[in-house]
């Protein structure tokens, strides 16, 4: 009984070793948050990483190719049997994307995905992650009207702000060739009939000059920067003003062209009409949602050559869409801090936007294919690698392009083939009896890996991460418990005569010691559990935190545009909890054992005398 | 009637109440409560031996109030100290009703310590961190264990307000030792030294540390517990005048009893 009294009022009266378990409370805390927002990441990253990859997937090593996947897929469903939940098809291969951002092209490497309508959002996690509302629940490579979410302003997406893009262009087109016009019409006067300059204003090589500059009607020059652009007019025919409407711009990208070319309507209209003899070329014709048809402009024969010009004569941007594409969003997204401190967002394309792709076919004779299409939609996983390099086309137009169809049976082959299993079904089990179907003798190129195989560097490293962590922080409240052991032996010299005391009127020793082992434990249990208070308050407002924090220090704790989380995720594990919360205790019992043991021994007619 | 006197009233009365046997006789003056042969002790000074006790022999009748004086120096605490079993002899033999003490096992020491010996000190030496009352009970506390201690606790705490009542302190319940003069600091730890109901009281300069006043008073109080109750105290002071008081007066010179 004296054990507790005499623990609870040393407690009570002696603040100033609670102060040196402050450090305990902060170790305690420091542990709950770190494992708190670890656990979180640590989950976020997995079902996301988990989201896009598929549970097991088998594939060829990259620009390789999986021929008939359709048996492949049917042997797999024989093999996986009952844990099947479905299984999906896709073509994957490193791209080339191009785009204008400010009338400057840029292009960046990307990951194209050919994926199959129907299937690959039943495999993956992928329609939610789609920033269009319609897409994510009826899912089309069509440019929509609406949907795109608040990222931009009504009318900033989609089929409006394509339409409204394309007028603009087509108006300052328009004024470029006023303005060529203008100056062509004044350099007009300084040429006769001839074409050589009149009144000898150039004394030097006039002939040359005159040479170079006639073109084949004779007559007129044009400025030498035009000739960089030789398929656009070099100058209007009495024919062409008639019914010139628009020229394209000479920086914009070839396909955005318009479709009354005035020289090439002059020089063609005696042949046939080429659109009509492309028409039959490039046929898939598919109707835009809103009442018109757009073509799929990728050639089907991919060793065809590619011609911009000719697709512009069949194709109107302001009704027709190419090839739809979903693009990562970190590929469009720039994020950036506005003077006022709050982040922006940049996106230099947008769903609307024409790009075009840049690949290479299939096989050892491998040749790069260009190819237009138009953004219709953002894919946001917010992981960063994901978001930041792929890019999504249907799959049978990236076998076409990449000529990956069987002439003969006209079945594509594939580069992957991914499988989703049902919920709780043994993934290594199931690669394993994959692998033994497929082994790897036989079809050694072929890669057959978990979606955890595929990532088990990054989740090593983060396991790994956290481990260390524990560690170090763990460290943090050995530490601490010296300081209590400090502590404690002043506590108990200074309690020397107390004990003293104790023993004259009998109390035994190990009474005496269980007093400091039962102040440690107590001391330890407050800073515990104030710690554990502490961590878990600091857990559930730590974004309002790492706001207050960031405005206090103007440093962004957390930093969206690197994580690509909007809010600091975090998991409470209890288990981590009670454990944490015991290894503090004991780490302060143990601290209280030495000044408790001398304590304990100290000679009672020694310690009444003690002043 | 003076305080004193009505203290002592009280103390009757309340020790009439708490005795196992009223009718008993005061005295049996045949009987040694304790006993001390040939007692050495010696203390080392870093490697300078300082004898202190060199061959004690004395008995201290049953019942008698016994002065231990002697200088500055000459031993006298430290054998209070022997006699409470707070230390051990080097040689020599101390016997308490009949039965060795100085060898035996610390849990039977700490056993004596609590229940038959009641002690005092010069410097009171009470917890700061209890109030008086506490300070009373903690004798009791050590002895019983937790579940024991809560059942009779009521028991306890008016024995305890009793024996506060009985020197004096009645009023002064829950104060802390730092509020407390000495006098009344000392009071309340001769109340602790009786808790536990102890046949054998061992008071260590009890009066040293007090003005003349308030020695006085201690003295009276040690008086009157010895006369009221069968109990055998063991005083040890450097004060004469306080030493005339007691039955017997053990002179004690150079760590021996000089011949009376």
């Amino acid at each position: 009984m004296y054990k507790l009294l005499l623990s609870w009022r040393y407690l009570k009266t002696r603040f100033i070793a609670l102060a040196s378990i402050i450090s305990v409370t902060l170790g305690v805390a420091t542990l709950i948050v770190v494992n708190s927002v670890m656990a979180g990441f640590v989950d976020q990253m997995k079902s996301r990483l988990h989201g896009i990859l598929s549970d097991i997937e088998v594939s060829a090593p990259i620009l390789g190719e999986i021929k008939s996947p359709n048996q492949r897929m049917a042997l797999i469903r024989n093999v996986v049997g009952d844990d099947l939940e479905n299984i999906t098809a896709v073509v994957r291969t490193p791209a080339l994307l191009t785009f204008d951002f400010e009338n400057k092209p840029r292009t960046q490497q990307i990951m194209l995905l050919g994926i199959d309508d129907d299937t690959f959002g039943k495999v993956t996690d992928f329609e939610p992650y789609l920033t269009n509302e319609i897409k994510k629940t009826a899912f089309s490579f069509n440019l929509e009207n609406d949907g795109y979410g608040d990222r931009f302003e009504p009318g900033e997406s989609g089929w409006p702000y394509r339409r409204r893009r394309i007028e603009q262009r087509r108006h300052y087109k328009k004024l470029i060739e006023e303005q060529e016009r203008l100056f062509q019409q004044t350099s007009d006067s300084y040429f006769d009939e001839r074409g050589r300059l009149q009144q000898n204003s150039l004394p030097l090589n006039t002939g040359e000059i005159q040479a170079s500059y006639e073109n084949k009607d004779g007559l007129h020059i044009q400025p030498p920067v035009q000739q960089a652009f030789d398929q656009q007019p070099s100058s209007p025919t009495p024919a062409a003003e008639a019914g010139f409407q628009f020229i394209p711009l000479p920086d914009q990208a070839p396909d955005l062209g318009v479709a009354h070319d005035s020289k090439n309507a002059e020089s063609n209209s005696a042949d046939t009409n080429p659109a009509d003899a492309f028409a039959g070329q490039v046929g898939n014709i598919v109707s835009d949602g809103q009442g018109g048809t757009y073509q799929l402009m990728m050639p089907i024969d991919p060793h065809a050559k590619y011609n911009p010009i000719d697709e512009e004569e069949l194709f109107d941007p302001m009704r027709s869409q190419h090839t739809g594409i979903i693009l990562g969003i970190a590929i469009s997204e720039r994020k950036y801090m506005a003077e006022n401190g709050d982040l922006k967002n940049v996106y230099m394309v947008r769903p609307g936007d024409d790009a075009n792709i840049m690949l290479t076919t299939i096989g050892t004779n491998a040749r790069p294919v260009l190819a237009n299409c138009t953004v219709v939609d953002y894919y946001a996983s917010n992981m960063h690698e994901y978001d930041s390099s792929f890019a999504f086309v249907p799959l049978s137009e990236l076998q076409r392009l990449r000529g990956m169809i069987d002439p003969l049976s006209g079945e594509g082959s594939v580069s992957t083939i991914q499988i989703k299993l049902k919920e709780g079904a043994d993934l290594d089990l199931v690669r394993d009896k994959l692998i033994a179907q497929f082994p790897p003798d036989m079809y050694n190129d072929f890669d057959i890996r978990t979606w955890e195989d595929t990532q088990r560097p990054l989740l090593a490293a983060v396991s790994m991460e956290l481990t260390i962590l524990n560690i170090l922080l763990f460290l943090i409240i050995a530490v601490a418990g010296f300081g209590i052991l400090a502590t404690f032996y002043m506590i108990v010299v200074e309690k020397t005569k107390d004990i003293g005391i104790l023993k004259a009127l009998g109390a035994p020793s190990q009474g005496v010691m269980s007093i400091f082992l039962g102040y440690g434990m107590s001391l330890g249990s407050v800073g515990t559990g104030v710690g554990i208070i502490l961590g878990l308050v600091f857990v559930s407002y730590i974004n309002e935190i790492a706001d207050w924090i960031g405005k206090l220090t103007g440093q962004e704790i957390f930093d969206p545009t690197i994580y690509y989380f909007s809010e600091i995720p975090t998991i409470v594990n209890p288990f981590t909890v009670v454990w944490v919360g015991l290894g503090a205790i004991a780490i302060a019992v143990l601290a209280s054992v030495l000044p408790a043991l001398r304590a304990a021994r100290l000679h009672p007619v020694e310690a009444l005398r003690y002043e | 009637m003076s305080d004193v006197a009505r203290q002592s009233v009280r103390m009757q009365e309340s020790l009439a109440r708490s005795k196992k046997s009223p009718g008993a006789p005061l005295r049996i003056a045949t009987t040694n409560a304790m006993s001390v042969s040939n007692l050495h002790k010696s203390y080392r000074k870093g490697k300078l031996e300082v004898p202190v006790l060199k061959g004690v022999d004395l008995e201290i009748v049953e019942g008698d109030f016994t002065a231990i004086v002697g200088q500055s120096g000459s031993g006298k605490s430290t054998l209070l100290h022997l006699l409470g079993t707070l230390d051990a002899p080097d040689s020599g033999e101390i016997h308490f009703q009949e039965g060795r003490i100085d060898n035996l096992p610390p849990r039977k020491q700490e056993h004596l310590r609590n229940s038959e010996f009641g002690m005092i000190f010069q410097f009171y030496h009470l917890l700061p961190e209890l109030t008086t009352l506490e300070n009373v009970l903690i004798p009791r506390m050590v002895r019983d264990g937790f579940f024991t201690y809560l059942r009779n606790k009521r028991k306890y705490k008016k024995r305890a307000t009793e024996l506060l009542e009985m020197v004096g302190m009645g009023h002064r319940l829950t104060h802390k030792p730092n509020q407390l003069s000495g006098g009344e600091m000392q009071r309340t730890a001769i109340a602790r030294s009786l808790i536990s109901e102890p046949s054998v009281l061992l008071a260590d300069e009890p009066t040293g540390n007090l003005d003349s006043e308030n020695g006085r008073e201690v003295m009276d109080t040690l008086t009157a517990l010895r006369k009221n109750e069968n109990l055998t105290v063991v005083m040890v002071t450097h004060d004469n005048a306080l030493a005339a008081k007691a039955d017997r007066v053990i002179n004690l010179v150079n760590g021996k009893v000089a011949v009376e």
